[in-house]
């Protein structure tokens, strides 16, 4: 088989995705970018071409840079904790204990639960009156409503239901790496510490790498839990509210596609430019044998 | 070997999980659009018998059994034709509509609020009825209040009106009873029910004697109106909010949280102030005629609680007028059949069965009667005695949509202490302004 025709079947076997991906992730993406340009009229039936008016409205827009900030506050808390406990459960849950594979379903639940309906619990758990958090710590902390707090409980459901998955991959990757390493090791005489010190982080840093990366992307579009647990009439809004909430209030509440559009393309340059600092530095700690 | 085995296997499980997950989200989706080509397909490819399935949204879960009594006796009469009634929440009822205008989707018939109107219509969406009207097909003098014209633009009849309504004052008999006061009456003004709320708190037990809620058409628009502000100049060009008296109406509300004579914004967050009412915990509270159904249904509260009119401003007795029109589709696939079905919700016989249900006070003329009756343990008339004291809602522009869309963002920061009431009250009025003026 000559190179070409290796190509063409290459190109053959991946069409299904590629052609997925293409009509439900790259035509919409170019449609917001165009948005972003437009003024449309008449539920986007008639768009004007307006250049960089909508980002001009937009970089002077008070709200954006709140907006901005919280997002960047929320990837800043929630990323590095969700990486460091995962890899931490991961860790405990790649043992011989009994029940071991209950634990996982345990920490994977929250990956197939509903989101609005976790988040309808949350609100319970955190309500001021009668919520089972204030009634065991003794406290009438206003969790939901506080905009001191609003941000770390958006945190801790966001955690809740991010590491069951994260753990998993990191589970998998903990799983591959080679049982001689660890031999050698003990012949060697390694302690407990040392092993996990110079052989999991090191053999882990490609699983971690990679989920930091779908974290942090992930971390940046937060917006169900803010809609279904902060809420609209609450006074902590404007201290939580994310970049992609401003993004759906604009578009499909304010009906403003086009501002909402150039929101959402500034975040998707900032995501590009954070996975470019990450694949930057990968060098320095990801270690490929 | 190693390295290939570790990927494989990480990217195994991630294949894995996202199949699953895309799996489940697929399936979702797929239901629906098969739900959806599936009633396309009943009434293109089944012509001969011409059996057809309209589909009618509307937002309202209460009155679901009334329309869905309706829409039996409409198929009883016209058995080729079924009506599926869906309901979308008000939350999410116009975020699907504006999608579905614009692909073509929109449901054949379904509910439509006089704030929205101006915008499906002017992008000819909505299907015109003047020529059934000048046919005589239907009589639009038959509705009370002038209703039909809200969903008249440009000289086009677009609307069948379907229902009105107008706010109340619910009070809960037993709490009164324990305090020795004197129910609500016509007599009241807004210092009274101040000076009661305060006498009827009790928050150390949780409860309350006024639920001060943050909200507009059931909320402080009242206020405002009867202290002699406005929400909107008469000419809808201008924002009210500002207006002295409408500030001083706001600040009075919100007196009452910190006064305690009501529950606090974030408990009326976390249980919406209605529901309280529902549960014992509100001696007072304002509300709308459409919720009547939904209090009543309280096994806690049944049979000790009542309606009076609204307190008396500086001015007047506030109070404001809505009415909801039943609308098809300009791009429905069976919309000789919507027409019958359209026609049919305009009919006397579906208001009598909308009053006998209690769902809503019927727009059609003469039918309110049996609406007044259909609880007679409640006082239902303060609802129709009030229409006299009504604006209409102030909807009928383009920019409505916007600013309600922003109002409860920024008066919430009031509602929550972070601003205070003037400066949310001149944010807001700030807002709508530019927002009358973006839409022009």
């Amino acid at each position: 088989m000559n190179s070409r025709s290796r190509y063409v079947w290459a190109y053959f076997m991946i069409a299904p995705t590629l052609i997925g991906t293409l009509v439900f992730w790259g035509w919409p993406v170019l449609q917001s970018i165009l948005l972003g340009f437009q003024q449309s009229e008449n539920f986007g039936l008639v768009n004007h071409w307006v250049g960089f008016a909508n980002y001009e409205k937009l970089f002077r827009d008070v709200e954006f840079w709140q907006n901005l900030r919280n997002t960047l506050y929320y990837v800043a808390l929630f990323v590095p904790v969700t990486l460091m406990l995962s890899t931490i459960f991961a860790v405990l849950l790649n043992t011989k204990i009994k029940g071991l594979s209950i634990y996982r379903v345990i920490f994977f639940l929250p990956q197939v639960t509903m989101p609005a309906a976790a988040a309808m619990v949350w609100v319970v758990l955190f309500a001021q009156d009668f919520g089972l958090i204030n009634h065991i710590l003794g406290t009438r902390v206003a969790w939901l409503s506080n905009p001191n707090y609003a941000m770390f409980v958006l945190v801790i459901v966001g955690l809740w239901g991010a590491i069951g998955l994260n753990m998993l991959l990191i589970l998998a990757g903990l799983q591959g790496i080679p049982k001689s390493l660890y031999e050698a090791a003990d012949i060697d005489g390694a302690q407990r510490f040392n092993k996990f010190r110079y052989i999991t982080i090191p053999m882990l840093t490609p699983t971690l790498f990679f989920t930091s990366i779908i974290l942090l992307i992930g971390a940046t579009q937060i917006f169900d839990s803010i809609f279904l647990i902060i809420g609209k009439t609450n006074v902590a809004l404007p201290s939580v509210r994310s970049l992609v909430y401003a993004y759906y209030q604009n578009s499909f509440v304010y009906f403003n596609p086009n501002y909402g559009a150039a929101i959402i393309n500034v975040l998707l340059l900032i995501n590009l430019v954070l996975t470019g600092i990450q694949f930057a530095f990968q060098k320095k700690w990801v270690v490929y044998d | 070997m190693a390295k290939r085995n570790k990927f494989s296997f990480m990217f195994a499980v991630v294949f894995i999980v996202l199949a699953l997950v895309t799996a489940a989200c697929s399936s979702n989706s797929n239901n629906t659009v098969n739900n959806g080509s599936k009633n396309n397909a009943e009434g293109a490819t089944d012509k001969p018998q011409k059996n057809v399935t309209l589909t009618y949204s509307i937002w309202d879960k209460i009155q679901q059994p009334a329309m869905e009594a309706i829409a039996k006796e409409f198929t009883a009469e016209n058995p080729n034709i079924k009506i599926k009634v869906e309901v979308i929440p008000w939350g999410d009822y116009w975020t699907k509509m504006s999608a579905a205008a614009p692909a073509g989707t929109l449901p054949d018939v379904f509910w439509m609020h006089g704030g929205q109107f101006v915008k499906y219509a002017t992008g000819n969406f909505l299907e015109p009825i003047t020529s059934k009207v000048q046919a005589g097909e239907i009589d639009l003098n038959n509705y009370a209040a002038d209703l039909a014209t809200i969903y008249t633009l440009n000289g086009e009849n677009y609307g069948v009106p379907k229902d009105f309504d107008t706010i109340g004052l619910a009070y809960n008999k037993e709490l009164f009873d324990q305090a020795n006061i004197p129910y609500p009456d016509d007599t009241w003004d807004y210092a009274k029910l101040a000076e009661v709320a305060k006498q009827l708190s009790q928050p150390e037990k949780g409860i309350y004697g006024f639920g001060a809620k943050l909200d507009t058409q059931t909320g402080y628009w009242n206020d405002m109106l009867a202290n002699g502000g406005s929400i909107l100049s008469a000419d809808l060009s201008k924002s009210g909010y500002d207006d002295p008296a409408s500030i001083e109406a706001l600040k009075a509300r919100y007196q009452m949280i910190l006064d305690g004579a009501s529950p606090t914004h974030q408990q009326m967050t976390d249980t919406e102030a209605t529901e309280m009412f529902k549960s014992g915990r509100l001696a007072m509270i304002f509300d709308g005629s459409w919720r009547i159904s939904d209090i009543d249904a309280s096994e806690i509260i049944k049979g000790k609680w009542d309606w009076a009119k609204l307190p008396t401003g500086k001015s007047k007795r506030g109070n404001i007028i809505n009415g909801l029109g039943n609308v098809m589709s300009a791009k429905g696939k069976n919309k000789e059949e919507s027409w019958l079905f359209l026609k049919f919700l305009g009919s006397q016989k579906a208001a009598e069965i909308t009053a006998e249900m209690g769902a809503a006070i019927p727009a059609f003329n003469g039918t309110q009667d049996a609406w007044l009756t259909s609880r007679p343990h409640l006082n239902l008339k303060v609802f129709t005695e009030q229409v006299a004291d009504a604006i209409p809602y102030p909807s009928g522009s383009k920019s409505y949509p916007v600013w309600f869309a922003k109002e409860p963002e920024i008066m919430s920061q009031a509602w929550g202490g972070a601003i205070t009431v003037e400066d949310a009250a001149k944010k807001v009025a700030e807002m709508m302004n530019q927002a009358i003026a973006e839409t022009k």
